[in-house]
């Protein structure tokens, strides 16, 4: 780059808008979290760190925080061993491989309310087709221990082809001469795979982590299309609770207390990945 | 290279706000000066479209001047719910009747987002409506909406069953027990008795109709009584159905109206607990229940009446409505008995008005109201106060690990009350 000032410049629009949609919300969000507002009481005045201070007792947030940490943690874990297995098995030569991708990505394609809704017939203890298959009578999605593992295997099924795609085009840019030399040395499919696929693929695993990571964690329409958040808030996620406390019973100071937090976990995950990520890409 | 910003994208941008600009102003109601237009906005009516379409315009042709153009919001309540409060909140002025539903209005009219419309039922008015939805709309003497359509809790039994077996419609929640066990012990693959246990607003509906059913109260003249000894007895009754009468499947801990309807429609249960609208679907030519399917009151506790939860909508008109006049001419109008007639009749909404149901022409084409009527005079509001939606947001959790199991009746009670006295102590 030549000129800063000419650059400054042609971002300057850019940044306007983005100031405008991004960081007047989130100021306006602070400000909220630290008011007592409930609008049915008329009641709107400051605060200070109450809100906060109830956060920190507030059993159902912990055990929202809990649910969701155990979904991201499952979920993503699952989707990059798939994701990985799908891209390596898509990264041969084979004959209809265009129509096998595109099968792949037939679950990212639907649209998560109407997959969510989807799943909900699948798993129904009564009729759905996952128990007529298994020849169970498993209650998915009524029963404390099933739930929330339930909502992980859709958002498994879901997201699987997104994390596949992505680690697709990490493989397609790792040159074949690397594999060539390495099986003239005479290394084995395993070692390939360890010494040469997998460093090379590290920065295109670290974006899906990155993307994952984040979608997990602010996971809503998913989780409340299946379950509501129940059975007795077993599968409640931090999205879920703000959204209750903001729009159903419109606390606006609490929940955007609570959305603070899920913004500043949000942030810190992406500060973390970012770190690591650019780490990587140096090396 | 010498880099300038070309003319034209000052021009562009500047006209990009023109544009942006001139679509948040351009919406001014279109027509002729003079004229009125009032916006109705609700979710979707049922049915062909067009009957709704005739209803309207034939107020238009009534009301001279003034237009009506009508909206449809998204079937979801808690969307609906949450549109509403983002517009009312900042003052909205561009809707004027709107479809509240019965939950809201204490909440709606304590935040002042409803107009007064004690006037539209005066003197004997109120009277004409049924008790429960009447209740429902007002608060401290005042009325805020008008119930438009109605909608209740029933239980629906198969009456060929009942008939082979010997069976009259039970009374009480124990001889449905007996019945269910009798029953299905002799016809495999029917479960007893199905309602909606998911953790929604549904779940609320069917735990109060067992609380209330046991004479049971959420609040008694103003005070806390959700931990009495009825409602732990109800409750616990609701979790026994499950795991010791094995009436009830577990699968009802996921279920809301639609999966229990498509049990009973396809004849693999005794009895069920659903709202009016199931009924129709059974009465298709291809259903294998048609004809095979009764309903009732939901039954009680010994030594108790029966309750239903109560449901349907009711319009309001928005405070901050530039037409309240014309805005409460089209309520005024929506509710009135051949209105609702009309609705009932093209689109099967239950009237909220008594006198319809001795209406010849009504019973003739829909002979289930007779029995309706003795519903809906059970039907009961559920807790009428400004902070349901906080109420509801704690006893859905603690009703269902109630009857899942995951609670006892009493720790969920009790973690319910300490709960709700928070909220009341915040309100202060």
């Amino acid at each position: 780059v030549k000129d800063d000032k000419s650059a400054i410049r042609y971002v300057s629009p850019a940044l306007a808008l983005l100031s405008v949609v991004t960081i007047y919300p989130i100021l306006y969000l602070i400000y909220l979290s630290l008011r007592r507002n409930l609008l049915i009481f008329h009641i709107s005045r400051f605060s200070g760190l109450d809100n906060f201070r109830f956060l920190l007792q507030d059993d159902r947030f912990r055990n929202a925080l809990e649910n969701t940490l155990y979904f991201t943690a499952v979920s993503v874990s699952l989707e990059i061993l798939l994701g990985l297995s799908v891209a390596l098995l898509l990264n041969r030569r084979f004959r209809f491989i265009h129509l096998m991708t595109a099968l792949v990505l037939v679950p990212w394609a639907v649209p998560t309310v109407v997959s969510a809704r989807m799943w909900e017939w699948m798993y129904n203890a009564d009729f759905g087709i996952l128990n007529y298959l298994l020849g169970l009578k498993i209650d998915w999605l009524g029963s404390p221990a099933w739930a929330l593992n339930a909502a992980v295997l859709m958002d498994v099924w879901k997201t699987t082809p997104f994390v596949a795609i992505l680690l697709l085009a990490g493989l397609r840019t790792i040159p074949p001469e690397l594999y060539q030399a390495a099986r003239i040395d005479g290394a084995n499919a395993w070692s390939i795979f360890w010494k040469i696929t997998l460093p090379l693929l590290k920065p295109a695993v670290l974006v899906a982590l990155l993307f994952r990571t984040l979608d997990a964690f602010r996971v809503f329409d998913a989780v409340y299309v299946l379950t509501g958040g129940g059975p007795a808030n077993t599968t409640e996620t931090v999205s879920i609770y703000a959204y209750k406390v903001l729009f159903r019973t419109l606390q606006f100071g609490y929940g955007s207390a609570l959305s603070i937090v899920v913004f500043l976990c949000m942030a810190g995950i992406s500060l973390l990945y970012v770190k690591v990520l650019s780490g990587g890409v140096e090396k | 290279m010498k880099e300038r910003i070309f003319p034209g994208t000052g021009i562009l941008l500047l006209l990009a706000l023109f544009l942006i600009l001139a679509c948040t102003h351009g919406d001014k109601p279109a027509g002729k000066p003079g004229l009125i237009t009032i916006v109705f906005k609700h979710g979707k009516i049922a049915g062909d479209p067009r009957h709704f379409e005739d209803i309207l315009r034939r107020f238009e042709a009534e009301h001279p001047g003034i237009t009506v153009r009508d909206e449809i919001l998204p079937s979801s309540t808690d969307e609906q719910h949450q549109f509403y409060v983002v517009n009312l909140e900042s003052e909205s002025a561009d809707f004027d009747v709107f479809g509240v539903d019965v939950i809201w209005v204490p909440e709606f009219a304590r935040a002042g987002w409803l107009r007064d419309l004690t006037g539209l039922v005066g003197g004997d008015e109120p009277r004409m409506f049924f008790d429960g939805p009447m209740q429902a709309v007002t608060m401290e003497g005042f009325v805020y909406a008008i119930p438009w359509y109605i909608d209740a809790g029933l239980l629906f039994f198969r009456k060929d069953l009942l008939e082979k077996y010997g069976f009259t419609p039970p009374k009480t929640w124990y001889e449905l027990v007996l019945i269910a066990k009798a029953i299905t012990a002799r016809e495999p693959g029917i479960y007893g008795y199905v309602w909606q246990g998911k953790q929604y607003e549904g779940l609320v509906c069917n735990v109060l109709e067992f609380l209330w059913s046991n004479g049971g109260e959420v609040f008694k003249d103003n005070s806390l009584v959700i931990d009495s000894a009825e409602n732990r007895k109800a409750l616990s009754f609701m979790h026994d159905l499950i795991a010791r009468y094995a009436v009830t499947p577990p699968l009802v801990l996921s279920s809301v109206e639609e999966p229990t309807r498509h049990i009973f429609g396809n004849g693999r249960a005794l009895f069920m607990r659903n709202w009016p609208y199931a009924w129709n679907a059974f009465q298709q030519r291809e259903s294998p229940v048609r004809d095979k399917v009764g309903i009732s009151v939901l039954p009680a506790f010994p030594g108790h009446d029966p309750a239903s939860a109560l449901g349907g909508w009711q319009l309001g008109v928005n405070r901050y409505s530039r037409h309240p006049e014309a805005a409460e001419s089209l309520v005024r109008y929506l509710t009135s008995a051949h209105v609702q007639k009309r609705l009932a009749l093209a689109v099967g909404y239950n009237p909220t008005r008594k006198v319809l149901y001795r209406d010849a022409d009504l019973l003739r084409s829909q002979p289930l109201l007779g029995d309706l009527y003795q519903v809906f005079l059970k039907a009961r509001p559920r807790p009428v106060t400004p902070y349901y939606m906080m109420l509801t947001d704690v006893l859905q959790p603690e009703f269902s690990a109630a009857i899942s199991g995951i609670k006892t009746p009493e720790e969920a009670l009790e973690s319910a009350r300490k709960q709700i006295v928070h909220i009341l102590g915040a309100a202060q």
